[in-house]
């Protein structure tokens, strides 16, 4: 039977694909984006400009993170029930351009939790002011929408549209400070690099689709192996491996990956601590997120094809070696590099700058094990999908709790400078403690949570060492890995150190805030899992697993 | 209230009292003993109901059946397939068939798990009611010290842990514990920290048993490597089958459940050293005479009734592993005796009541492990029956010696007062029931424990004796290495195969390999006898001897004193009142009515059948009453003879000793033998190694410290701030990485 053209079925399909399937699925996007035009709307009707838009902004992400929690609880019962072995659960949304999946859910569940203890936090520290405060949080929301987008993209041009998406707003958000030369100097600096990339990754895009005559993600590994299999010109893989090259490129500006790391420090520290706290920690996820995505897609076997197995399936293990081999050698780089530049910093914001850019290095080592196992050993590659999904959970607490401390004491102390830090354990000990474990955390050290991100990540590489996944590279990662983990011991104690041991200044202008206040109690909030992730694991491990379902 | 949620909160309300002590412990100022005292008095109300359930859940059988309860309150790590067995080994599960299963991976997993039964209820008991009783004596002893508060915290923090250490149902929490108490030992023993004397003897504390600790770390390994599991209790794999513990029901009811030869014997003898650096048995017992610089009422909780005791109770808990180990049973009754007699000759010269108490400690520790090491039921019920009093009156006696030194301002020197009959009467009766207790006579509780204690060393140096009473299972353990070395012809079939030998309580590993089996035979049994039965009559010397040199004689008083002398507030003597009841008649009630042996029984550690197999009723031993109670009168007599009355101010006796006395005021020269053998010889490679250090070391690790801070300049100069070298960096790392893969691809 031809198709015939009938634009009433095709819009019926379309109305069901979009109304039953995808938007029930879509809602904690819809309510980002309700929130944003509710935040609008604010700033344009004199009568309600003089709503809190930061008590607008908290009850639209509420929402979002309530039908995430939602979302999850359902697909987690989907994967989890089964007595079969767990597979992938996938719902492709609006026509294959997103996907939700176990992945998708948890990330955005993390992303939205972010949120509303991000707009808490916003709120307390007083950053944006009145007058920003629509603004501000429309280009929060606005970033984070790009960002589950991110999360959950099918599509090489969502992939595009989703860093976009979350990067302008983010350019923006890097300026806010007006009046700052710094932080106008840094923005402007971030969004020339940021469309620089945008635009290298985006040619990448055109030339994988062109070569493989498609764009929809889960079809990439077979078109490709099917090109590299066909054997053909040597051009078509020259253009494949330079696409892919370029598109790393566009990813590696997200994650601030070395050598594109270098905004990253500028913008952390132009910008007010809080942004530098989205960028870290938001925008890290999403990007670690869509990395495993892409990744996964270049690197999968495509099972489903019977004919030309092995010529296919030899084809995409070089493919595999090439993407594993990238993204290791960015892992690898981008930590040793973070770490040491971490030393000698004499701003906290900076030091969290690069402190990042280590912790994304980390975070690819872990995606780097994972796509090296994908066709070796399923289960130690879904091990290694939950050790990032794990990781990014944890880092949220622990860096926005960084992120936070610096941005409450900016309040009290008008410095963000390390030393100005000095004999804080003798005004305000709670503060100190806080700090002493985010920070601890940070480097690793049981009993908390960092500690155990650490160590799955680590794990992860030692189950590809020994399932024989591109053994010496691996090898090598943990050595550096663990040879980080160790330099990275200095800087982060030095800052506990000035804390403790240094002396008061005698010009300290004003006292640091009460422990025992609403941003104490927020800083609580935000220390405490921090400790609980470190001693009862079980429980998010086990959501984490469950994320982890898709590289199986 | 189930029994669970009891069981969490014996440990937890003495933690929350901590926790709370140590917050608000400043505001509270004079009240900071409070939150203690609120908290622990009521972990021992909950710590006695939970006696009361755990002795209704035994029933009345007449067979012990075992009794335990384990709360899981959550599972702290879990790595899958951790633990592949060999298919040697005795981790595969008893009571299935060979084959894969029994072999197949087994997953690391630390459950935070804490049981409940008999022995556990026993000793939550001593715990908290001593430890009651001490935070109550507290009050006064401490009052006006500048760490009020802090002492306090310690205290609840104490109690914490060694319920938790008595309640843990894993190796590895036990050991976790285990650092715990030791940690609240040594920071109570230095606990007057601007003396050097008691930061010393703080640090030696730690240090003897740094030892111990290592004792039972590379015990719990050996344990995990032998047999796949470090937890008590049996566990439900998520497919239904079940883990066996290491004390659990299904192995314990296994004869050939538990691992003999070298490998239990080494950790046997792990678990040995461990206990022996806790309890203060020899070699290691030095730490606990210098231990004495704490405040008393930790000195008396502590370092007397409590932590002490843990080698006991580990010991006991672990007795199904000894039990197939024959040699190393025999071991800890030897360590056990020699350390009960020389502590007691040493103790007979000692002009430090505190100190002689010390000793008398560490004497009556080792009585408890003579007859732990007997290896029957009656040993080991014996075993805890005498912790149990010795916790009541020693901790009694303590708190004399410290109401005697409160009142003397600060001094203890048994030579420097006397007479305090007249002035501290209070203080004085109960110190005499202590002492009574202590010295073994009829009817203070102190007797009934020792005659049991006697009577099982007995039952093993005369099998013949006892043997017609008996039914003769006294003399299973000399056959055992006989039919042990039947056992080399099965393991061919697979250790599991046969079950038709019961007698089996090993493994297949021909144990004639450890030589310490051959100690394992009447003659050395005697031989420990005859000590045990010596130490009796010192014990009594040297406690009426303090008795005396205190409390008897004219009046004397130190100038320290001054106007001070007084009996003791009735903060201090309402605890030694209420200890002495106790003191009095525990003994006598629990002997007749035979209650805590047979609910000891019910201990599933001691329901193993090479255990229950010499069970026996309880017998009054006529005999072994007299012997013990002739030995105590005659030592009270001599210490009448030398030090009652005027004579009570001086060495009288101690003259006659000639060149004895310096020998046992030296402490038999332990310590300098230690000094001159370990300590000198490790200061000089110490010495060595710390001009390596510096010279070496150092440097090396000031460069490895600077090369990252010169790399780091190095990366931090790139950082330009120009956007345009940014954006050349992106080039270049790109065409590294083309470079890099061609050359790699």
């Amino acid at each position: 039977m031809t198709p015939e053209l009938n634009v009433g079925i095709l819009l019926n399909e379309l109305f069901v694909d979009t109304v039953r399937v995808s938007l029930p699925l879509f809602r904690p996007e819809l309510c980002l984006v309700a929130t944003i035009v509710l935040l609008l709307l604010c700033r344009m009707l004199p009568l309600l400009r003089y709503l809190d838009s930061g008590g607008i902004a908290l009850g639209g992400v509420c929402f979002a993170a309530w039908y995430a929690y939602i979302d999850f609880l359902s697909i987690g019962s989907q994967v989890g029930d089964s007595l079969l072995p767990a597979t992938a659960v996938r719902t492709e949304l609006f026509g294959g351009l997103l996907v939700f999946d176990s992945f998708t859910a948890f990330l955005r569940l993390v992303l939205a939790g972010f949120l509303v203890l991000y707009v808490v936090l916003t709120k307390l520290s007083g950053i944006p002011d009145r007058e920003d405060g629509a603004d501000f949080y429309s280009l929060v929301l606005g970033s984070s929408l790009g960002m589950c987008l991110m999360v959950s993209a099918n599509n090489l041009l969502i992939v595009f549209m989703a860093v976009e998406m979350a990067s302008v707003p983010s350019y923006a958000l890097a300026g806010m400070l007006k009046g700052r030369p710094a932080s106008s100097e840094a923005a402007l600096k971030y969004a020339i690099y940021g469309a620089g990339a945008a635009g290298v990754m985006l040619y990448g895009i055109s030339l994988i689709s062109g070569v493989l005559g498609t764009l929809v993600l889960p079809d990439v590994s077979f078109e490709m192996s099917r090109v590299l299999a066909a054997g053909g010109t040597s051009g078509s893989t020259m253009v494949l491996c330079l696409g892919g090259l370029m598109l790393s490129v566009g990813l590696a500006f997200k994650l601030s990956a070395v050598p594109f790391h270098f905004w990253c420090p500028d913008v952390f520290e132009g910008a007010a601590a809080e942004v530098g706290a989205f960028l870290s920690v938001a925008s890290k996820a999403a990007a670690i997120a869509l990395l495993v995505r892409v990744a996964f897609a270049f690197s999968t076997p495509a099972s489903d094809d019977a004919v030309g197995m092995s010529a296919n399936a030899v084809a995409i293990t070089d493919a595999r070696h090439f993407v594993v081999y990238v993204i290791g050698l960015f892992a690898a780089v981008t930590c040793t590099f973070g770490n040491l530049a971490a030393y000698g910093q004499t701003n906290m914001k900076r030091l969290l700058a690069y402190s990042t850019i280590a912790h994304a290095g980390y975070l690819m080592m872990a995606v780097a094990a994972a796509v090296a196992m994908v066709a070796i050993s399923p289960q130690g590659a879904r091990d290694a999908v939950s050790a990032v999904a794990f990781y990014l959970a944890t880092y949220l607490f622990m860096n926005l709790g960084a992120f936070g401390i610096v941005a409450l004491l900016r309040n009290r102390l008008k410095s963000e400078e390390i030393s100005s830090y000095a004999g804080l354990i003798h005004v305000s000990p709670g503060i100190v403690i806080a700090m002493a474990v985010v920070l601890v955390s940070l480097i690793g050290l049981p009993p908390l949570a960092g500690f155990v991100a650490k160590f799955l990540v680590f794990s992860s590489l030692v189950d590809a060492i020994t399932s024989g996944a591109e053994s010496p590279l691996m090898l090598s990662l943990l050595v550096i890995g663990g040879f980080n983990t160790v330099i990275s011991l200095f800087y982060y104690l030095r800052v506990l150190k000035v804390m403790t041991f240094d002396p008061v200044p005698e010009d300290r202008v004003s006292e640091p805030f009460p422990f025992v206040s609403i941003s104490g109690a927020m800083i609580t909030g935000l220390v405490l899992p921090v400790v609980i992730f470190g001693v009862f694991w079980s429980g998010l491990y086990a959501a984490a697993h469950l994320a982890g379902v898709i590289a199986s | 209230m189930t029994p669970s949620f009891l069981l969490v909160l014996v440990p937890l309300l003495p933690l929350l009292a901590a926790l709370a002590t140590v917050i608000g412990g400043r505001r509270l100022g004079p009240r900071a003993h409070l939150p203690a005292v609120v908290g622990i008095a009521a972990a021992a109300v909950v710590a006695l109901s939970l006696l009361v359930v755990t002795a209704r859940s035994r029933g009345s059988a007449e067979t012990p059946r075992p009794v335990d309860m384990v709360t899981t309150l959550w599972q702290w790590a879990t790595v899958d397939d951790a633990y592949a067995p060999a298919h040697d080994s005795h981790a595969a599960v008893p009571g299935t068939a060979v084959g894969e299963d029994a072999y197949s991976a087994r997953p690391f997993s630390i459950s935070i798990a804490m049981r409940l039964d008999p022995l556990t209820a026993t000793m939550l008991v001593i715990i908290t009611s001593v430890g009651l009783l001490v935070a109550i004596y507290s009050i006064g002893y401490m009052h006006d010290d500048p760490g009020y508060p802090r002492f306090f915290a310690l205290v609840a923090m104490f109690v914490f842990s060694m319920s938790m250490l008595v309640a843990a149902s894993n190796f590895l929490l036990v050991y976790v514990f285990w650092e715990a108490v030791g940690a609240c030992s040594y920071l109570l023993i230095g606990f007057w920290f601007q003396k050097p004397e008691a930061a010393k003897a703080a640090k030696k504390a730690f240090l003897v048993n740094r030892i111990g600790d290592f004792g039972l770390a590379v015990g719990v390994f050996l344990l995990w490597l032998t047999y796949g599991t470090l937890d008590f209790h049996d566990t439900l794999s998520p497919d239904g089958t079940i883990l066996p513990g290491i004390l659990g029901q299904t192995r314990l009811a296994d004869v050939s459940g538990y691992v003999g030869g070298i490998v239990g014997t080494a950790i046997c003898l792990l678990l040995l050293l461990a206990a022996c650096g806790k309890s203060a048995q020899l070699p290691l017992h030095v730490w606990l005479p210098d231990a004495m610089e704490g405040p008393t009422p930790a000195s008396a909780l502590i370092h007397a009734a409590t932590m002490v005791t843990a080698g006991v109770y580990l010991v006991a808990r672990s007795a199904p592993l000894f039990m197939a180990c024959p040699g190393a049973l025999v071991t800890v009754s030897i360590i056990g005796t020699t350390t009960a007699l020389v502590a007691a000759l040493i103790g007979t010269v000692q002009n430090d009541l505190k100190r002689v108490l010390a000793y008398s400690t560490i004497s009556q520790l080792g009585y408890m492990f003579a007859c732990l090491g007997t290896g029957t039921l009656l040993g080991f019920t014996a075993a805890i029956f005498h912790l149990l009093t010795h916790a009541f009156f020693k901790a009694l006696l303590f708190l004399g010696a410290g109401s005697v030194m409160h009142s003397m301002g600060g001094v203890i020197d048994m030579r420097r007062f006397g007479g305090l009959r007249k002035l501290m009467p209070i203080t004085a009766t109960t110190f005499l029931i202590g002492s009574l207790a202590l010295a073994g006579i009829a009817p203070f509780a102190g007797f009934f424990s020792k005659d049991e204690i006697l009577a099982s060393l007995h039952s093993k140096g005369w099998p013949d004796v006892h043997h017609s009473a008996e039914n003769g299972h006294h003399a299973m353990i000399p056959e055992l290495p006989s039919a042990l070395s039947h056992s080399g012809t099965m393991h061919d079939v697979g250790y599991r195969g046969v079950s038709n030998y019961d007698n089996h309580s090993s493994s297949h590993q021909t144990s004639d390999v450890v030589g310490l089996d051959a100690l394992n035979q009447p003659a050395v049994w005697k031989a420990l006898f005859w000590m045990a039965l010596v130490t009796a009559g010192l014990t009594a010397f040297y406690t009426f001897r303090a008795v005396f040199m205190t409390f008897t004689g004219p009046l004397r008083i130190p100038d320290e004193a001054g106007d001070h002398a007084h009996e003791s507030p009735s903060v201090m003597t309402t605890p030694l009142l209420i200890l002495a009841i106790p003191a009095t008649f525990i003994g006598f009630i629990l002997f007749t009515t035979d209650g805590l042996a047979h609910f000891l029984a019910a201990t599933p550690s001691f329901t193993t059948p090479s255990i229950v197999k010499t069970a026996t009723a309880s017998v009054f031993h006529w005999d072994l009453a007299i012997q013990g109670t002739l030995a105590a009168a005659l030592g009270i007599v001599i210490a009448a003879v030398g030090h009652l009355g005027r004579r009570s101010d001086g060495p009288q006796l101690e003259r006659w000793l000639g060149p004895v006395r310096p020998f046992l005021e030296h402490r038999m020269f332990i310590d300098q033998l230690y000094a001159a053998v370990i300590v000198k010889p490790i200061e000089a490679i110490a010495f060595l190694a710390a001009i390596f250090d510096r010279s070496f070391i150092d440097r090396s690790v000031r460069f490895v410290a600077h090369l990252p801070l010169a790399l780091g300049s190095v990366v931090r100069q790139l950082q330009s701030g120009l956007l345009q070298r940014y954006a050349l960096a992106g080039v270049i790392g790109v065409l590294a990485i083309i470079v890099f893969l061609a050359w790699r691809l």
